[in-house]
């Protein structure tokens, strides 16, 4: 019974369900222990694993998804595609994900360009960014780092859960400490002749 | 095209640093997002190592292509033109002995500060390709209610057409023609009473039409009535629902309009 009530609650809440919630919500009934959540979600999880809908832990809930083998066909229900992220809008969230909190003139540092308002605005509609704060230094701008939003709709589990960025650039990476990569906010030293932003 | 551009790079680097010919990129690029991109794109293109670039070649490289972009809008090019006055200056910094030295006493080389930020660059630029093809909800995975907007979408209601209106009406009219009638009293009712009348039942709730003529005992209070269904549907003040042909009509108040107590005036 208790994995269908698990089944049940994550299939009728409209937002991923979080572990604490679902316990809190299976509690009101009758008194649960967390192993047995536990254990239950994750053969549920197991068996959802090879179906056309699946049980996802993202964003820090549990929610159910379409497999994405069957991202294809689903997509013919709808006449509209989702648009296309662009490059710039990639790399910006990729830049605000790993290096949040983070500001806009270290996002521009970085890509060697400006990053247009539409960028940021348009992270920020998606709710994939918000503003954390402002950085205590002249302008006081604002720092920006990713939402629990960003996390569902990529699903991932938590910021953990993306790449391994020293992985993915290993050799990169040592040349990087090999050479004192430049902060951008203060890159004096090697670079005289780096355009000032 | 592909091998005769990669042996025009050679001519190139094997004619050495000092070419200032103009040449024109042996790579087409895709798409570039900055000056950066264009430095990565033609060093990868070109196998170049980015650890010892080319200065010469790349300088006139990234030139022609700003060259060939002159239209760039005017926002962006502040960039572009700012790496390209960097570029020149570390091309003929590259032909001058080396003055500066770190504190172990190496030689510092020009180039040390734009190589790595194209490597970070090109770090995040590897990351947000890796962040792509995550599957992305609405785009490789869906969930029970796809669109977030979907809680404020109106769904329109099948409108009915005034011929099904008065197809309705006929039948009102034929049940009652077999139900016999002893009236004295004439009754004199106006349409703007009606209008009153059928916007007070709606405010309760929608109500079918013939539901709504059921009370009117006579012929004039049924077509009054009517006709007042008519004035208030003109009005747009309710809305004629039908889902199919012969179905029932259900008539509800426009939900601009349920708030609106007063029934308009007969035009």
């Amino acid at each position: 019974m208790l994995s269908k009530n698990i089944e049940a609650l994550i299939l009728a809440s409209d937002e991923p369900l979080s572990f604490d919630k679902l316990r809190t919500l299976l509690e009101r009934v009758e008194p649960v222990e967390s192993s047995d959540v536990r254990a239950a979600l994750s053969s549920l999880e197991e068996y959802y694993a090879d179906r056309g809908i699946q049980l996802k832990q993202v964003g820090g809930g549990w929610q159910f998804r379409t497999a994405p083998a069957c991202a294809n066909i689903v997509k013919q229900l709808w006449q509209t595609r989702p648009p296309r992220l662009s490059r710039s809008m990639l790399e910006t969230l990729a830049i605000i994900a790993y290096q949040q909190p983070t500001t806009r003139a270290e996002i521009e540092a970085l890509r060697g360009i400006k990053v247009s308002s539409s960028i940021i605005g348009g992270l920020l509609e998606r709710r994939w960014i918000k503003v954390l704060g402002r950085k205590d230094v002249p302008g006081r701008p604002h720092l920006y780092g990713t939402n629990k939003k960003f996390l569902e709709d990529f699903g991932l589990k938590s910021l953990q859960d993306l790449p391994d960025s020293s992985q993915l650039m290993e050799a990169n990476i040592e040349q990087q400490e090999k050479l004192n990569l430049p902060e951008p906010t203060e890159s004096t030293e090697h670079n005289e002749h780096e355009p000032e932003a | 095209m592909q091998q005769t551009a990669e042996n025009n790079v050679e001519q190139q680097m094997f004619a050495g640093m000092e070419t200032t010919l103009p040449l024109l990129p042996p790579v087409q690029l895709d798409s570039f997002e900055g000056p950066l991109d264009i430095l990565l794109q033609l060093i990868r293109k070109q196998k170049m190592d980015i650890f010892d670039i080319p200065m010469a070649t790349i300088t006139s490289q990234y030139l022609a292509i700003i060259d060939s972009n002159k239209e760039l809008n005017v926002d962006m090019a502040g960039e572009y033109l700012v790496m390209a006055s960097t570029l020149m200056q570390l091309k003929s910094r590259m032909l001058l002995p080396r003055q500066e030295v770190d504190e172990e006493g190496n030689e510092i080389d020009p180039r040390d500060a734009l190589v790595a930020q194209l490597i970070a660059y090109e770090h995040y630029r590897m990351l947000a390709e890796e962040l792509d093809e995550f599957p992305r909800i609405q785009r490789d995975v869906f969930k029970r209610s796809v669109f977030p907007e979907s809680e404020h979408i109106e769904r329109p209601l099948p409108e009915a057409d005034l011929e099904g209106l008065l197809a309705a009406f006929g039948q009102v009219l034929k049940r009652m023609k077999s139900e016999v009638l002893h009236r004295v009293v004439l009754e004199t009712m106006t349409v703007r009473e009606q209008i009153q009348f059928v916007t007070e039942a709606l405010q309760q709730g929608s109500k079918q039409f013939h539901e709504l003529l059921h009370g009117q005992q006579s012929r004039e209070a049924l077509v009054t009535t009517f006709l007042a269904i008519l004035e208030l549907w003109r009005q747009h003040i309710i809305q004629v629902i039908q889902t199919q042909n012969n179905a029932c009509i259900t008539l509800i108040l426009s939900v601009s309009n349920q708030t609106d107590i007063g029934a308009k005036p007969n035009a």
